[in-house]
């Protein structure tokens, strides 16, 4: 068990303008999971590899239960990376591989023999020692390469994108391994993906980076209830954004007024926004709501994805039953009712600092495209 | 169809120059020649080449040539792309130095080892220079010596560059990430050496190291120009008897070159063994 | 503690990371490695200017260009053999282009029965040694009335250039998706036109390093040219090796400057392709 800390870590490589971390802070409770999230190039195995030791941080400190460990060797730091790759050694077997890291410390063969035979046991492989990686599927490999990190009881387990070479059936059975020994040896386990749901599912919390920075540090829920900003909503599939202003709960934009008492910011011009799912279709005149008329419609199996043209030239993604098909054609009138509970007011985009990348992902938000198709 | 007209003209050329050139050679060494009306084939010449002393001593000198050779610049080969593998300034300039000498021909590395290591070269010079020595013949014989001290500088010199631009190639293509597990796992600097790297790149050095045996084993001009007169090493030896004005001695020559063919022949196994073994682990 | 302290922390011991101590050694590894692999060349260059360099001096009590006027005098016989040796050296490498790029597909790209025995006999000419087969194959070409002529030297050079080509094409046609050539076929190439204006631009690098190194190959060759020539063929290298023997040691610096030219250059031309190309480098091994 041991408390992470990092504190104002930035990392500059040589001959790069921009800092690959910039000021990051965070701190993970000891014996929990947590993802660091954020699309490629943002910094996150950067930041993996700083806490392995594998790369030296330009400013800022690393602890281990309070402790420093900048000066300690990658080696003796006790933190292990499982890459996503796997790299098992191809030129040993399965056995050779897990009991790998009990032989660099000089444990005796019957030892590392028994703590293998137990390790294959816990990540449900049992009796594949004399197997070759080559003859392993995905899945074991993954398996024998948890099983390779855990047999030399890390004070602190890094996770390189833990789910996403697997198929979409072994990723539960894998997310459901990982949380149970996870929980079992309770050991602080820090993982990198670039793919929401992987965070959502597997972590208790999701520090989300852009560009080199903690944007958000929160539970996973809070990213879709109450995100920071419109690029963290958007990340987590936010598409309706209307600007305009609070004013006492109220909020006024191009389509209309609504009422709006969940806000991240005070009375003052911002975003309104509403997911997709949380859009409601309503009799016409109902509170809290807006008209509109169906642009099109795209039937996804377990619900229907609804383009509906609102005024002003505005646009508004509805996701419902999957029924609405049968009921409703391209062209026809509808109301759409946004619940007060579900409304979120967003900061204007520029409260934050607006970044060439910032302004593209922005741009991409507003265009209705992207979780509408 | 399409295969057997894409590949025919280059097996022709091939089966015909080198099976033809081996073939024949083999079918003299058995003192096979039917069109000189030699039709009846006998073991007379490897008999005669198989207890001649010369033969076993340019064998012997041979075998110390390829196998300390190669053995010297694979474990240098190793050291050298390990240091020019890490990224650091100059790095393209480095490994184009580094590259170089394999497009510099054998013949002209051993003739700048002469100048450099000869009783009167460069060396030596600069011993006298030092007061160390006050003759030519007090420097210590390095070329035209017993032990082909020169020659195995040659191919040191030539082959580390070779060995290690295909070590380089390997380790590039493996990355350094086992390496970083390795070590979140707790492997010290020898230990990831020792466990991880090595294996990783030793089917790559032993077939580069296969083809420098090979080599080594049967080139010709090195130790015609750097060795001693006797004893020979074999492609000499099996040059001089077929030049020989002594037209008999022709089977022998053959029976020699058989000799540095099953040589190569066995380089050739271990190759396909290896490079085999290497697809299977990559 | 805080993080101006961390910063100007000395890197760990055993870490990845490059201490001062290690770039020190680093540099000094490779100053020796570098000086080592130029040090025979040094002698050479140095003897080609020299007028009087008798033991013990360290450098020639006098300079000159008279080698060099030698080696470029029309009557020395140097310049004909370098125009030999570059038609010898140019042919073998013509003719291993035309019959080894075709062969060099078929193994790279299709799976037949029998495929690893064609392999293993391109692989056999590059490993067993020239003077094994030069000896046996000699009285043929006398039969012939090849031997002792520039054309039978340049079609036994084709023994280590020939297969050194199917090797690298193979590698480089291993590599080159058809599915282009298809697609231009269903746009309306004929099988002819799809070759050369889809797939010829696009293994085209391929040919021309493969060739240029088919050519050092075939420039290296000393015995399967003494054999096969007779001592009539004077190609570069057997004029080294006389100049070498007689003593003549400015004329052959000079000869080892000249020669080693052709190298040199196409290393130059090509020494972003050849790093991390195993292949290509593998049949250098003959060089």
């Amino acid at each position: 068990m041991t408390r992470l800390n990092l504190h104002k870590l930035t990392k500059r490589y040589r001959g790069k303008t921009e800092p690959a971390l910039d000021d990051l802070s965070l701190e993970v409770e000891s014996g929990s999971l947590t993802a660091l999230l954020g699309p490629s190039g943002c910094g996150k195995t950067t930041t993996m590899k700083l806490i392995a030791g594998l790369l030296e941080p330009t400013l800022g400190d690393i602890l281990f239960d309070g402790r420093s460990i900048l000066g300690v060797a990658p080696e003796r730091r006790g933190a292990v990376m499982v890459f996503q790759n796997y790299l098992l050694f191809p030129y040993m077997t399965v056995a050779e591989n897990v009991g790998f890291g009990l032989k660099m410390r000089r444990v005796d063969r019957a030892t590392i023999d028994r703590r293998v035979a137990e390790m294959l046991e816990l990540v449900r492989l049992p009796g594949l020692e004399d197997r070759r990686p080559k003859e392993l599927s995905g899945g074991q490999q993954q398996r024998v390469a948890l099983a390779r990190a855990l047999i030399v009881l890390p004070k602190l387990l890094l996770l390189d994108e833990p789910l996403s070479n697997l198929d979409a059936h072994l990723r539960f059975e894998m997310r459901d391994l990982i949380r149970d020994i996870q929980r079992q040896m309770g050991i602080t386990t820090v993982f990198v993906t670039h793919d929401q749901e992987e965070a959502v599912v597997l972590a208790d919390k999701v520090a989300l980076i852009f560009d080199g920075r903690l944007q958000q540090y929160d539970a996973p829920t809070a990213f879709y209830e109450t995100p920071v900003t419109r690029r963290i909503a958007a990340f987590f599939g936010g598409v309706n954004f209307f600007q305009g202003r609070r004013n006492r709960k109220q909020f006024d934009c191009a389509i209309g007024t609504f009422s709006a008492p969940r806000s991240a910011i005070a009375d003052q011009p911002g975003i309104l926004s509403i997911r997709p799912e949380d859009v409601r279709l309503a009799e016409a005149g109902a509170a809290n709501s807006v008209a509109g008329r169906i642009h099109s419609h795209v039937y996804v199996g377990t619900h229907t994805r609804l383009r509906v043209s609102v005024s002003g030239g505005h646009e508004v993604c509805v996701v419902t039953d999957a029924e609405v098909m049968k009921t409703h054609k391209p062209g026809d009138p509808v109301t759409l009712r946004f619940p007060e509970e579900k409304l979120w007011v967003l900061p204007p985009d520029a409260l934050v600092e607006p970044t060439a990348a910032h302004r593209e992902d922005t741009r991409f938000g507003v265009t209705k495209t992207k979780g509408c198709r | 169809m399409r295969i057997a007209l894409l590949l025919g003209p280059a097996l022709v050329v091939i089966a015909a120059l080198f099976l033809g050139g081996v073939g024949l050679g083999l079918a003299r060494s058995f003192n096979y020649m039917p069109i000189i009306g030699l039709d009846d084939p006998n073991l007379d010449a490897y008999a005669w080449v198989l207890t001649d002393e010369d033969f076993l001593l340019s064998f012997v000198l041979t075998f110390h040539i390829a196998f300390t050779s190669t053995v010297i610049s694979a474990v240098l080969a190793i050291g050298a792309a390990l240091v020019l593998r890490h990224t650091f300034v100059g790095k393209k300039v480095i490994t184009f130095l580094f590259q170089l000498n394999l497009t510099i021909p054998h013949i002209v590395g051993a003739v700048g080892i002469l100048y450099l290591f000869s009783q009167s070269g460069f060396f030596a010079r600069i011993a006298y220079a030092a007061g160390a020595i006050e003759r030519t013949s007090d420097f210590p014989a390095l070329v035209f010596d017993p032990y082909a001290i020169g020659i195995i500088l040659q191919y040191v010199w030539k082959e580390v560059p070779f060995i290690g631009v295909i070590v380089l190639a390997v380790l590039q293509s493996v990355g350094q990430d086992y390496e970083a597990l390795a070590q979140s796992l707790g492997a010290n600097r020898w230990q990831r050496f020792r466990y991880v790297l090595l294996p990783l790149i030793m089917p790559g050095v032993l077939s580069a190291s296969v083809i420098v045996f090979a080599f080594t084993f049967g080139a010709f001009e090195i130790p015609f120009l750097l060795g001693q007169n006797h004893p020979v090493a074999l492609p000499v030896l099996a040059y001089r008897s077929y030049t020989d004005v002594d037209l008999a001695a022709r089977p022998e020559a053959m029976a020699m070159a058989m000799v540095i063919t099953v040589m190569s022949g066995l380089m050739i196994y271990a190759y396909v063994r290896l490079s085999r073994r290497y697809l299977r682990a990559g | 503690m805080t993080a101006s302290n961390q910063s100007s922390r000395a890197a760990p011991a055993g870490g990845t990371r490059d201490g001062r101590r290690d770039v020190i050694v680093r540099w000094a590894v490779i100053s020796l490695l570098l000086t080592w692999l130029a040090l025979p060349i040094v002698p050479l260059l140095i003897w080609s200017f020299s007028f009087r360099w008798f033991f013990p001096d360290v450098l020639p009590a006098d300079y000159s260009l008279r080698a060099w006027q030698y080696v470029f005098s029309p009557t020395s016989g140097v310049l004909q053999s370098l125009r030999d040796t570059l038609l010898i050296s140019g042919g073998a490498t013509l003719l291993s282009v035309i019959i080894g790029v075709p062969a060099g597909r078929a193994l790279g790209q299709y799976v037949f029965r029998g495929k690893s025995i064609v392999e293993l006999l391109i692989l056999a000419p590059i490993i067993v040694p020239g003077i094994a087969v030069a000896l046996g194959i000699h009285v043929l070409f006398i039969r012939y009335g090849l031997a002792n002529t520039l054309f039978g030297v340049m079609l036994v050079h084709l023994i280590p250039t020939l297969p050194y080509m199917v090797l690298v094409m193979s590698g480089v046609f291993a590599n080159y998706d058809t599915s282009y050539e298809a697609q231009a076929r269903t746009l309306g190439a004929g099988p002819i036109r799809a070759f050369w204006y889809v797939t010829l631009p696009a293994i085209l690098p391929g040919i021309v390093v493969g060739g240029l190194f088919a050519f050092l190959v075939s420039w290296a060759q000393y015995i399967l040219t003494l054999l096969i020539g007779g001592g009539r063929v004077v190609t570069l290298p057997l004029l080294l090796f006389n100049f070498a023997t007689a003593g003549r040691n400015d004329i052959t610096g000079a000869i080892s400057m000249l020669y080693i030219i052709p190298g040199v250059v196409i290393l130059l031309l090509s020494a972003r392709y050849l790093t991390g190309n195993a292949s290509a480098v593998g049949g250098l091994g003959r060089l």
